[in-house]
């Protein structure tokens, strides 16, 4: 990593990590602030009679069940986004559901390997692209269309929407994600991990379906690093 | 076209679009949408000027940015069902930002539902009134605003981990993003299976889909395929969920 082409990459890569902390970091205060606006309007100056412990205790029943995912989710999600697409991602919603599948699928789309300089560039444009979809959609379909299309899609067709619209996308994104890692052993290690917790574990210790993905994630990767092919020649040094 | 009426506050009322459509709320609403565009622009401005020093076509950049799009086409159509199905409850404005934007429809649903339930009363029910809609409102944003601030504190402060870690053992760096997005991956899908039948199912066939369309798009070389795999999986997998739920 010393030859002057690598030092140029070097420069221009940290150049674009400052820049996205910079853009990312004061778009971010932006978007938190105009979500706050409009609750703080109703709350205090729209005279429905709102006094502070409603508010208080009402945020500390939602804090005691999601307080927890406050931090864990940053810190899960952060290995896999890097930290240009975090600012993004948080912003923009959806994670699991949307970003992530739509990163993986350019990253594979280009050949690039996540956590390398191209993989984390694929990985902002793919999430710059998901974004672009996303609000043009919401913005037709919900904001102009929304109450329109309330009275016009059958009820049966939302139920179902909303009921199986997981299955139906992870089944699919597990898939793209094994294929597009070519990596067996994570992958064996990943999926043994997520049975033991789901059928082993979560039934016997109820608590931790709490933090279930983020240990899977956390301990899929000690393991992998852990019980890696050691025969392997590094592979840091394929990377970009 | 939106709703946009006077503001007539009545804090007993159960006249909930009456406060949640209101302009003020609609003007917040865009701002984060035009923030988020910003944002984007930004990003792919940054990561243009990044590209070609790091070896990478700008085609590259074009290519990924539409298969993101591309992707995201089935996950979008999704989302905007679900907040459809919500707006009765939230209004247009809430809904658009808590549920299309920032958070997503599990996780607030269930955050305004707490509040409601606080507030001695159950989200749509007879005492679901204009007070207890703002009361939700605020418990949401405020715990969606937590989730922002930790990401603001913590991504520079595991930024500089990763780094250290990079330097120290780079074979590391290259392992830790494979295996977190494997274990992630794993448990979500894996959390879909004892749901019931119908979401095991379901599963199975989504990913039997992608397996399929894969396939295909290796043997006839076709990239587009590969695309959309996505999309077709979700509908296919839907569909089949539909028959099997209405049967």
């Amino acid at each position: 990593m010393t030859t002057p082409v690598a030092t140029h990459a070097d420069a221009s890569m940290a150049r674009f990590e400052s820049e996205t902390t910079r853009y990312g970091s004061l778009t971010m205060i932006a978007g938190l602030v105009f979500s706050l606006l409009g609750p703080i309007y109703l709350v205090f100056f729209s005279g429905l009679e709102i006094t502070g412990p409603m508010v208080w205790i009402a945020f500390v029943a939602v804090a005691a069940t999601f307080g927890v995912f406050w931090f864990v989710e940053p810190l899960t999600y952060f290995p896999i986004l890097g930290s240009a697409a975090m600012y993004q991602a948080f912003m923009i919603g959806n994670i699991s559901n949307k970003l992530l599948p739509a990163a993986i699928v350019a990253q594979s789309s280009i050949n690039a390997r996540p956590g390398t300089r191209r993989g984390d560039l694929a990985a902002v444009m793919a999430i710059g692209g998901a974004a672009t979809v996303h609000l043009t959609s919401l913005l037709v379909f919900v904001g102009l269309l929304g109450t329109w299309l309330v009275s016009m899609v059958p009820a049966s067709m939302i139920e179902v929407a909303r009921l199986y619209i997981l299955p139906a996308l992870m089944g699919a994104v597990l898939v793209q994600a094994i294929v597009s890692m070519k990596r067996l052993r994570p992958t064996v290690i990943a999926v043994a991990l997520a049975l033991l917790f789901q059928f082993v574990i979560v039934p016997a210790a109820p608590k931790t379906a709490l933090f279930a993905t983020a240990l899977v994630v956390v301990l899929s990767i000690i393991l992998s690093w852990v019980l890696r092919d050691r025969k392997e020649v590094h592979v840091a040094t394929e990377v970009d | 076209m939106p709703h946009i009426r006077p503001l007539m506050a009545n804090p007993t009322s159960t006249d909930i679009w009456a406060v949640a459509n209101t302009p003020i709320l609609w003007i917040c609403a865009l701002g984060v949408f035009a923030v988020i565009f910003v944002q984007t622009f930004l990003y792919i401005k940054a990561a243009r000027r990044a590209a070609p020093h790091i070896g990478m076509p700008t085609r590259e950049l074009k290519e990924s940015f539409r298969a993101g799009a591309v992707a995201s086409i089935g996950p979008s159509l999704a989302v905007v069902l679900v907040a459809i199905a919500l707006l009765a409850l939230f209004g247009t404005p809430a809904v658009l930002v808590r549920i299309g934007l920032i958070g997503s429809a599990s996780t607030e649903t269930a955050s305004a539902s707490l509040a409601a339930i606080s507030m001695g009363t159950v989200l749509g029910g007879p005492e679901y009134t204009q007070q207890v809609f703002a009361v939700a409102f605020m418990a949401m944003s405020l715990s969606g605003g937590m989730w922002m601030l930790s990401t603001l504190v913590l991504t520079p402060v595991l930024k500089r981990g990763g780094k250290k870690l990079a330097k120290a053992n780079p074979a590391v760096m290259a392992l830790i993003p494979a295996a977190a997005l494997l274990g992630a991956f794993s448990m979500l899908a894996i959390a879909e299976l004892p749901k019931s039948n119908v979401h095991a199912v379901t599963l199975m066939i989504s990913a039997a889909t992608m397996c399929l369309c894969l396939f295909l798009a290796k043997l006839l070389n076709a990239r587009w395929l590969k695309e959309w795999a996505l999309g077709f999986a979700i509908m296919v997998a839907i569909a089949a969920a539909y028959l099997m739920h209405t049967a």
